[in-house]
């Protein structure tokens, strides 16, 4: 390595005049200072540095002094030092060049008498992010490691996983994650420990995707001793370890209730502590460990209740808001655990709206008989609110409540109050809410009617309370006295309706006016067609056209179609699958929880594969645009889809045992070669039907490869003693991937399915249902014609066993791959047998 | 993951950089410069065939793609044009932008913005943030704002260094990181000898016993102060009818003993007396007992002595701290009933009487009571008649602000007043009615009736 003195000779020389710019003058500040080792030198070198770093924060391009800077580094001025590390740290990956000057002098100090700076150089060797320096990297991290100063180590084991995330091969190479499972478990420092848990979950997490040993190693950190260590140890923990090792204890599978009681005990003082994210941690391990216990899980929840509530009302209000998300997820989950704390989600006036949104929709969750009163009460003090959003948000709020309670009297009441409040906002929902509310009770349409027939359309702007409204007058024409009045001014003012969701709304209107009040209505039909039929929208012109040749077919048949007798809608469509809300309680004390959605929808696509879609991140860019957090239902689905191969695929990798390696090569082959396949390369190139039918041949023919297929089929083998299942088998899906992940594949086989079975296989829920009538429940199932894919677990009578299965049905070559894990492998052929005997029978009955 | 936040930023309020700090390359490489592009079928079948095991049923229609994305240095501005510069600003404190999500908090003048590319702990980067903030307060002395910053920049860097390690948060406590990291910066502590003398550091990190307290302290003086600071948090419905009430408050310390103090705290509260009772088998004196919801404590605090004793142990930090938080609900007794009139007579006057009762006992009193009654901001004259205190309009903040220095108990001075507004033509918007604020000081009265029993100190000779 060229010593610094040289290269000062090497660099740009021609120097500019000084003065005619700030670099440059800094530059040639710089470098008189370089040599000079006159008392006060330093102080005049730190007030050089100072500039230099705050021309870097603000943006100005200083890295032209990147030799001087080095020149100047060689001082015992540990202030100066640190300057010169961070500006080397901030500039050396865009000069790589250069950074190799810094080398020499950061090897030296990594070699100082003084802890403080072998640590700080070690930080600033490890930052330079250059990867053809990595070489110099290995020594001095290997030294720190096992430096008798904690400090040093500290900063070395960080500095093992900035190596990796640079050049990961040389890290393995190194064996440095060896060394740093030795620290977890002896060094005397908790700080240490605390950083050698995060880089080696950081480093065998990423590690596994393409290593079994790594993806073993990661198990190992989850065993019981490592836990046990840490959590005897937890009190000596900082604040920010502690939540490290219990987000992993989370994690942790206890074997039996004792240590899962064991485990609580000793955590329980940390719901005391004043770090919210120690509580919230703590929360995770209580909520995680307890999951299979359901009337522990419910104590769980009573005495986690007042850390939670203190959580929200302490701190600044983002931290309470982070605290809120959770809490609301939890309300969301069990309402009725906090119905008696209603009053704590009331809104204060000077809380921020975020806060005030979640507290609204706590309050809907919890409304129960006993509290609703009091709750709708306060609700409707918010609906006068200033603040309109907050305002609409409480109406809408109402309005649920009353779409869930069944003594409505009250609420309605309120709501049409609402309506006389002659607040342009507030009347606009209140109609919507209105709407509804007759949806489901009808007989409310007496005291709902006389109010809303006061209301004049000229009113109401909105699209959605217009919309609600014209619902409301094609509905009840009967008993509005100037329903086709009104409607017929409506109609006259077409021209001037912008939304096409009211016009759509305006022509069956006018249509079930028709059919109840013709008289009156003929010549607004008429005019209502006229328009319809010259609109340009799409969907507006064509519902215009058809309804005008059914009415020229027959009137009778028309009114049967367009306004036949309603039946009461019982219960509204939940927006979010119940799998997706159990996937964001499986991360909890997480960003998934704010967004109330979980991660790999909002995660990067480097989980699931380096090529990005490029629909899904426009999809992305408007979501974060609009600020939607409701995602569209097609993307969940398709997410959902996507989740289910994939959880599958990366389960199928991770899978330990004898057969694991061999398993893994294979599967690599017969994904990136597909002539392997034996699926001709042409069918590529219809990516609609060919992908589609693509994938499940080709894992098929993976299965084939290896042969791990059990003999075909179960005549061969001897009858079984006859297996009786539990009909109230219960599994929640998180316990059901932590076992498909650990358990070994018992039994995997392949059957030909009854041409009846497919025919009636057009929907997964099809054979759901069949299934579920031989006791067998389905977790998750998705796909379509022609491949499907289930996951069943059923249990065993008078047994805590439980079987999972994986079943991948493709209809087009009729057959199906069940792969069968299995508690109890004893019994596991027994139940492969009932399993395939009641597959064999669907479509039958 | 707790936190492995990426980068972090200072902002000021118009979004420039005061400090950012990167910890981490990848929240450059999800993000790239805004494109649009149009994917051409062709390519997507090639990709299609490596990842049809994953992306099996898709839908394969070219399309064109809007790629919103920022390189590097450019996550500031992301933050400025999809946070600052829309009405998203304070809507929410995280939001997701590209693949990165933002954590900001305002701070004073400041924004601290925490860029993360994973799923984050939110609770645990949100409290990183406000200890770091108390952390840059105890090395300013007081204010943390934008000067603080300017005039402390380097610093700060070297704190932000210290605290947060490749995204993972390290040692925050002051205590501790005051020992080697000093506002002079001269001199390493760790002086050119360090087999002579033990580095404090290494040394009380290795008997973890109490790593926020510094060993061989002196004081010739020793001393401790204890404060109860409560404050009530009350919901009143427009009739009068208390809704929610109740008591978040902390015990305050600032300590100033030498060697290393054993205190034990005793409270007025129900299970830390009837414990007591039970221990040494009497029965529990009369007089009132608390009954706390819920309580937290700094670190120091022996937790598990406390769920088995129920005693408040600890071996206190030196200087300031706050030792504990409680919250209660049951028993809270109000010091103040305000009782306000406001009428509205016409447009462009209104009358506004305002009584305040005081509840606590006759023989004490109130200090520094400050009465802030908000008026509408088109408030043109008033006039005052008090029958205790002084009064008067502060054009500033609306409010008209009637302040008594001495308010004894028992006792319900009035205020009225007459208000003046200009008419305006913008008669739409309606005054929001503010809530009423009050400041006060009543020595020697807490809210829950929480009270101090005794505060035991040993101090071992060393």
């Amino acid at each position: 390595m060229a010593p610094p003195p040289p290269q000062s000779n090497r660099s740009p020389s021609p120097s500019q005049p000084s003065g005619k710019s700030e670099v440059s003058d800094l530059k040639s500040q710089l470098r008189q200072l370089a040599g000079s080792r006159a008392p006060g030198a330093d102080d005049s070198k730190r007030d050089l540095f100072k500039k230099v770093i705050s021309n870097m924060t603000i943006g100005i391009d200083v890295s032209s002094l990147f030799g001087e800077m080095v020149m100047c580094s060689a001082t015992s001025d540990i202030v100066l030092k640190k300057m010169c590390y961070l500006y080397v740290g901030n500039y050396a990956k865009g000069n790589p060049d250069l950074a190799l000057l810094t080398i020499n002098f950061l090897q030296r100090d990594c070699k100082d008498e003084d802890p403080m700076i072998r640590g700080l150089a070690l930080r600033s060797l490890c930052s330079l992010r250059v990867a053809n320096l990595v070489e110099y990297l290995v020594g001095p991290l290997g030294s720190g490691l096992k430096d008798n100063n904690s400090y040093v180590r500290m900063v070395a084991v960080i500095g093992v996983l900035k190596l990796y995330h640079i050049s990961a091969s040389t890290c393995i190479d190194a064996d440095f994650p060896a060394t740093l499972k030795h620290l977890l478990l002896h060094d005397p420092d908790t700080q240490v420990v605390a950083n050698c848990l995060s880089a080696l979950q950081e480093i065998w997490t990423l590690e596994s995707s393409t290593s079994e040993e790594a993806a073993r190693e990661r198990e190992t950190l989850l065993s019981k001793p490592v836990v046990y260590y840490l959590l005897n140890r937890i009190k000596e923990f900082s604040e920010w370890a502690q939540c490290l090792v219990l987000e992993l204890v989370a994690k942790y599978i206890p074997s039996d209730n004792s240590e899962i009681f064991d485990v609580m005990n000793l955590l329980e003082d940390r719901l005391q502590h004043a770090n919210g994210a120690v509580v919230l941690a703590t929360i995770k391990v209580f909520l995680q460990l307890t999951l299979s216990m359901a009337d522990v899980h419910q104590q769980v929840y009573e005495r986690i209740k007042a850390p939670l509530l203190t959580q929200v009302s302490s701190g600044s209000p983002e931290q309470s808001y982070a605290v809120l998300s959770h809490l609301h997820l939890l309300v969301m989950r069990a309402p009725y655990i906090f119905s008696a704390d209603y009053k704590h989600f009331y809104c204060q006036y000077n809380e921020p709206s975020y806060v005030k949104k979640l507290k609204l929709e706590m309050l809907t969750a919890v409304a129960n008989e006993s509290n609703t009163y009091e709750i709708v009460t306060e609700l409707c003090e918010y609906a006068a609110n200033v603040d309109i959003p907050i305002a609409r948000e409480s109406i809408r709020a109402v309005g649920k409540i009353a779409l869930q309670q069944y003594d409505v009297n009250a609420i309605v009441d309120r709501l049409l109050q609402f309506l006389e409040m002659e607040k342009d906002y507030v009347t606009s929902e209140a109609l919507v809410l209105v709407k509804d509310l007759l949806r489901k009770y009808p007989q409310w349409s007496q005291d709902c009617i006389a109010v809303v027939g006061n209301i004049s359309s000229k009113n109401v702007q909105e699209p959605k309370a217009k919309a609600a409204l014209i619902w409301m007058l094609g509905e009840y024409s009967q008993d509005m006295h100037d329903a086709p009045y009104v409607l017929e001014s409506l109609v006259e003012n077409w021209d001037e309706e912008h939304s096409a969701e009211v016009r759509l709304h305006l022509l069956t209107a006018v249509m079930k006016c028709f059919f109840k009040r013709p008289p009156e209505t003929q010549k607004a039909l008429g005019a209502v067609l006229a328009a319809g039929l010259a609109d340009f929208h799409q969907d507006v012109h064509d519902r215009a056209l058809f309804y005008y040749r059914l009415l020229q077919y027959n009137v009778s048949v028309a009114e049967n179609v367009v306004s036949p007798p309603k039946q009461a809608v019982s219960v509204f469509a939940d927006t979010q699958s119940s799998e997706i809300k159990d996937r964001i309680f499986d991360e909890f004390n997480s960003l998934s929880v704010v967004y109330q959605k979980p991660s790999y929808m909002f995660t990067d696509k480097e989980h699931r594969g380096t090529f990005e879609f490029a629909d899904e991140l426009g999809n992305l860019s408007i979501s974060a645009e609009s600020g939607e957090s409701v995602v569209p239902a097609q993307r969940v689905e398709a997410n959902d889809k996507d989740l289910l191969l994939g959880t599958s695929e990366k389960d199928e990798g991770r899978d330990p045992g004898s057969n694991g390696s061999a398993y893994y090569a294979p599967s690599l082959n017969g994904s990136s070669a597909p002539s392997a396949t034996s699926q001709p390369l042409a069918d590529l190139a219809f990516p609609t039907t060919g992908i589609s039918s693509q994938a499940p041949t080709s894992s098929l023919a993976i299965d084939d490869l290896l042969g791990l297929g059990f003999p075909d089929g179960t005549a061969a083998t001897p009858s079984p003693p006859p297996l009786n299942l539990n009909s109230k088998a219960v599994l929640d899906p998180g316990t059901f991937q932590q076992k498909w992940r650990q358990l070994p594949i018992s039994s995997s086989e392949e059957h030909s399915l009854s041409p009846q079975g497919i025919a009636s296989l057009t929907t997964p829920h099809a054979l759901v249902r069949h299934m579920r009538s031989h006791l067998i429940h389905c977790i998750a199932s998705g796909g379509q014609s022609p491949n499907f894919k289930f996951f069943f677990f059923a249990q065993k009578a008078e047994a805590t066993s439980i079987y999972l299965v994986e079943c991948i049905i493709n209809t087009s070559s009729t057959k199906s791959q069940i792969k069968i894990k299995a508690d109890d492998q004893s019994s596991s052929q027994a139940f492969s047998t009932l399993f395939q005997s009641a597959l064999s029978k669907f479509g039958l009955s | 993951m707790p936190v492995a936040a990426s980068a972090i930023y200072f902002l000021n309020l118009r979004g420039d950089v005061l400090i950012n700090r990167l910890y981490r390359d990848d929240v450059g490489k999800t993000i790239k410069h805004a494109s649009i592009e149009v994917e051409k079928p062709v390519l997507r079948n090639i990709a299609f065939s490596i990842f049809k095991q994953f992306f099996a049923i898709r839908r394969t229609f070219p399309c064109i793609a809007v790629r919103t994305s920022y390189s590097e240095g450019n996550m500031v501005d992301a933050f400025r044009t999809h946070i600052m510069q829309t009405k998203e600003l304070g809507t929410c404190p995280v939001r997701q932008i590209g693949g990165c999500s933002f954590f900001y908090m305002r701070i004073s003048n400041v924004y601290i913005v925490i860029v993360v590319s994973s799923n984050a702990n939110v609770a645990c980067a949100f409290k990183f943030v406000v200890e770091a903030v108390s952390l840059f307060k105890s090395y300013f002395g007081g204010a943390f704002d934008e000067d603080a910053i300017r005039n402390n920049f380097v610093l700060i860097y070297e704190l932000l260094d210290e605290i947060m390690d490749f995204g993972y948060p390290q040692n925050l406590s002051p205590e501790i990181l005051k020992l080697y990291i000093t506002q002079e910066g001269v001199r390493s502590p760790f002086s050119s000898k360090p087999s002579d003398r033990p580095v404090p550091n290494a040394t009380l990190q290795v008997t973890g016993a109490v790593g926020w307290r510094r060993e061989g302290l002196v004081y010739k003086k020793n001393e401790v102060f204890l404060d109860i600071v409560e404050s009530v948090n009350l919901l009143m419905s427009s009739k009068g009818v208390v809704l929610r009430c109740d008591v978040t408050g902390k015990i305050l310390m600032k300590c100033f003993l030498s060697g290393m103090p054993d205190l034990k705290l005793g409270l007025n509260d129900k299970i830390g007396l009837e414990k007591e009772s039970q221990l040494k088998s009497r029965p529990t004196k009369s007089g009132k007992t608390i009954e706390l919801d819920d309580v937290t404590f700094h670190q120091c605090v022996n937790l598990t002595r406390f769920n088995s004793e129920k005693t408040v142990s600890f071996v206190p930090p030196d200087g300031e701290f706050e030792l504990m938080k409680y919250r209660i609900t049951e028993g809270v007794n109000l010091p103040f009933k305000v009782l306000p009139t406001i009428k509205e007579l016409g447009r462009t006057r209104m009358e506004v009487n305002v009584k305040v009762k005081s509840v606590f006992g006759a023989k004490m009193f109130a200090l520094g009571v400050v009465v802030k009654i908000p008026v509408p901001k088109q408030t043109a004259k008033t006039s005052f008649t008090v029958t205790s205190g002084r009064a008067k309009y502060n054009a500033a903040i609306d409010c008209l602000v009637w302040k008594i220095r001495k308010f004894p108990g028992q006792t319900e001075p009035t205020l009225s007043a007459e208000v003046e507004l200009i008419s305006t033509m913008t008669e739409k918007k309606s005054w929001t009615k503010p809530p009423i604020q009050m400041e006060f000081q009543v020595p020697m009265f807490t809210a829950s009736g929480l009270r101090v029993r005794f505060l035991k100190v040993s101090i071992i000779p060393f």
